[in-house]
């Protein structure tokens, strides 16, 4: 079952991590990945993965503010799906905020991605003594624990 | 010896040494065990008398905190020490620097501990008689810290114990931790592979080398395995004074 | 009142099941040398160690609330709404029911449950009082004439209060009116609700 792509944004609204694993099919290349496969993720490397990284922080912060507004404070979204992809969301206490993409028939990542904040996130990141209490730029989330584990965790146990 | 008693409860402690040794803050104390009547001279006492006179030193024998709570006060010891140092041998002599006082004092419990738990039936001996437990030789140094040492700060004991084989360095010994505590949670950047905080714990082991009279360079070493990356030597360098008296006292039969 | 005792509970539980423990004297201890070596580097100036000692623990607050909330609510919340109610009790009602995070954070921290006691009218402030201190466990502060007067030994709590509830949007002021090793029969912290933080927008694009 693909993931595409992972993102941990900050309670600045910083992306402090991001991991693609696979590139996401959109519209473009979907169609071209049938002529060619060299094209696949056209759509993607047009646009920066920063780019992508602040557009997908814009769309999950905007959607869970509004299901506030509708729900009132308790509330939250879980998910959304469009007719390429599904973006799975979590958010901690501490407004750190966790984003998976996957492809469409993924059942839910919410509890996949409450243990990476659980078990690796703060196992690894922020009890680790050589990373600083905040990470500007990403600083002390890329560390080798941490990503080894990710790696693991997404490759092994998710697919 | 003849000093006047103070009330009991200080007594109890005094007889595994003075109870200053455990105070954790006073780099520069004036030596005062020797004038018992005004133990506590210009400090204010709650009136409830909740000082470290009043209370058991055992109290928090079996006291546990959490982990986390240890791995956070060590990594504000890692940052604030690296704020002030030029590179990673400087970071780890620093860590070691912060240890040392730690194993003086650790050395104070082990002791008292040892010594009021299994001597207590011989209470009446002489407070003047040295604690039986007092290492004089190498060896059972090794001992008691591979051992009690280890049990006392991590609730176990270390994983192995060994003598340099080299005949060049027959000053030099290693205690081996598979897992160190201290570097639980520690993901050493490549840039730094060297680095080893567990050096925090090489200077608590040098701490209680020097309070035995043991003069040594105490440093750690990552020593990964397929099944323990984080391995660590703790590398125990004693010094010539010490090897010439462990030869003296070899040939003096004293164990 | 009874937020209170379930606080106590949930902390006692948390404590017992999920937490992984170190003996407490090496912390004591170490703790002890952190104090010692800035009032080395800081050449005794006691207010300058207050403040070092305070932005220790508002890093360690920090770090400290990510790990309380893996270990309580979010953990086993399988269920959303639980973890929103539990994210609301932290964050929207710290100040008038919810001190249940101090409570439940300083059990996990350093295995005390202080009370919280002496609130003003407005509920904007209240007193937590340390019946335990194992930070000053074997501690007597230095026989200077100063230190007793100039040095807040635990200031590193106040810092871990403040750090810990800004990472749940609640910016607080803290600081200790007494301490058993000043000679106060009492140790006390006093907390200030300054204001509740807004959710920060990312920069504006150029």
């Amino acid at each position: 079952m693909p993931v595409y792509s992972f993102y941990i944004f900050d309670r600045h609204a910083e992306c402090i991590y991001k991991r693609l694993w696979q590139p996401r099919p959109t519209s473009l290349a979907g169609k071209a990945s049938r002529s060619g496969s060299d094209l696949v993720g056209l759509g993607q490397t047009v646009r920066s993965t920063d780019d992508d990284a602040k557009l997908v922080f814009g769309t999950v912060f905007s959607l869970r503010n509004m299901v506030r507004k509708l729900g009132g404070e308790e509330d939250n979204f879980i998910s959304y799906t469009t007719s390429q992809y599904k973006l799975h969301y979590y958010e901690t206490p501490t407004n750190t905020k966790f984003v998976m993409l996957t492809d469409l028939k993924s059942p839910s990542m919410r509890i996949a991605l409450q243990q990476i904040y659980i078990n690796l996130f703060v196992e690894y990141v922020v009890k680790n003594p050589l990373s600083p209490t905040e990470h500007p730029g990403g600083v002390g989330v890329n560390n080798e624990l941490f990503e080894e584990s990710l790696e693991q965790f997404v490759t092994r146990v998710l697919s | 010896m003849s000093a006047p008693p103070r009330h009991s409860a200080v007594m109890s402690i005094s007889n595994a040494g003075p109870p200053q040794s455990a105070s954790t803050d006073k780099p520069q104390t004036p030596q005062q065990a020797q004038t018992p009547t005004q133990p506590m001279s210009g400090l204010r006492v709650p009136s409830n008398r909740k000082t470290i006179y009043d209370r058991h030193l055992n109290r928090s024998r079996n006291a546990e905190l959490s982990r986390a709570s240890f791995a956070f006060l060590f990594a504000e010891m890692v940052t604030y020490a690296q704020r002030r140092v030029t590179g990673i041998q400087d970071l780890e002599k620093r860590l070691n620097e912060q240890g040392y006082p730690l194993g003086l004092r650790l050395l104070d419990l082990l002791f008292y501990r040892s010594t009021s738990t299994s001597s207590s039936a011989l209470s009446s001996s002489s407070t003047s008689s040295s604690p039986p437990n007092r290492p004089l030789r190498i060896i059972t140094l090794l001992h008691l810290i591979h051992g009690p040492l280890w049990r006392l700060l991590f609730q176990r004991a270390a994983d192995a114990l060994e003598h340099s084989v080299s005949a060049d360095t027959p000053n030099e010994y290693m205690i081996t931790d598979n897992d160190p505590l201290v570097n639980t949670y520690i993901s050493v950047p490549r840039e730094m592979s060297m680095l080893n905080c567990a050096a925090f714990v090489a200077g608590i082991i040098e701490g209680v080398c020097d309070g035995c009279g043991f003069e040594a360079k105490v440093s750690a070493h990552n020593q990964p395995s397929e099944m323990w990356p984080s391995r660590t030597v703790f590398l125990l360098r004693f010094g010539d004074s010490v090897m010439e008296r462990e030869k003296v006292l070899e040939r003096a039969g004293v164990k | 009142m009874s937020s209170t005792t379930k606080a106590s509970r949930i902390g006692e539980e948390i404590w017992k099941t999920r937490v992984d423990k170190v003996n407490a004297e090496l912390v004591t201890l170490t703790y002890g040398t952190i104090v010692a070596q800035l009032c080395q580097d800081y050449d005794s100036d006691y207010q300058e160690v207050n403040k070092q000692l305070d932005k220790m623990g508002y890093n360690i607050g920090m770090r400290l609330i990510e790990d309380f909330l893996a270990k309580s609510g979010v953990g086993r919340c399988a269920n959303f709404r639980e973890t929103a109610d539990m994210i609301a009790k932290v964050r929207t009602s710290v100040i008038r029911n919810g001190y249940m995070s101090e409570q439940v954070g300083f059990k996990i921290f350093l295995n005390v449950t202080p009370t919280v006691t002496n609130w003003t009218s407005d509920n904007n402030q209240f007193s937590l009082i340390f019946d335990e201190n194992p930070l000053a466990d074997f501690v007597e502060l230095p026989d200077d004439g100063r230190s007793q007067d100039e040095l807040w030994f635990s200031n590193i709590l106040c810092g871990v209060l403040r750090g810990s509830l800004e990472m749940v949007q609640v910016q607080i002021e803290a600081h200790f009116v007494s301490d058993v090793l000043r000679g106060d029969d009492t140790t006390e912290m006093r907390v200030s609700l300054v204001r509740y933080i807004e959710d920060e927008m990312p920069p504006e694009e150029d």
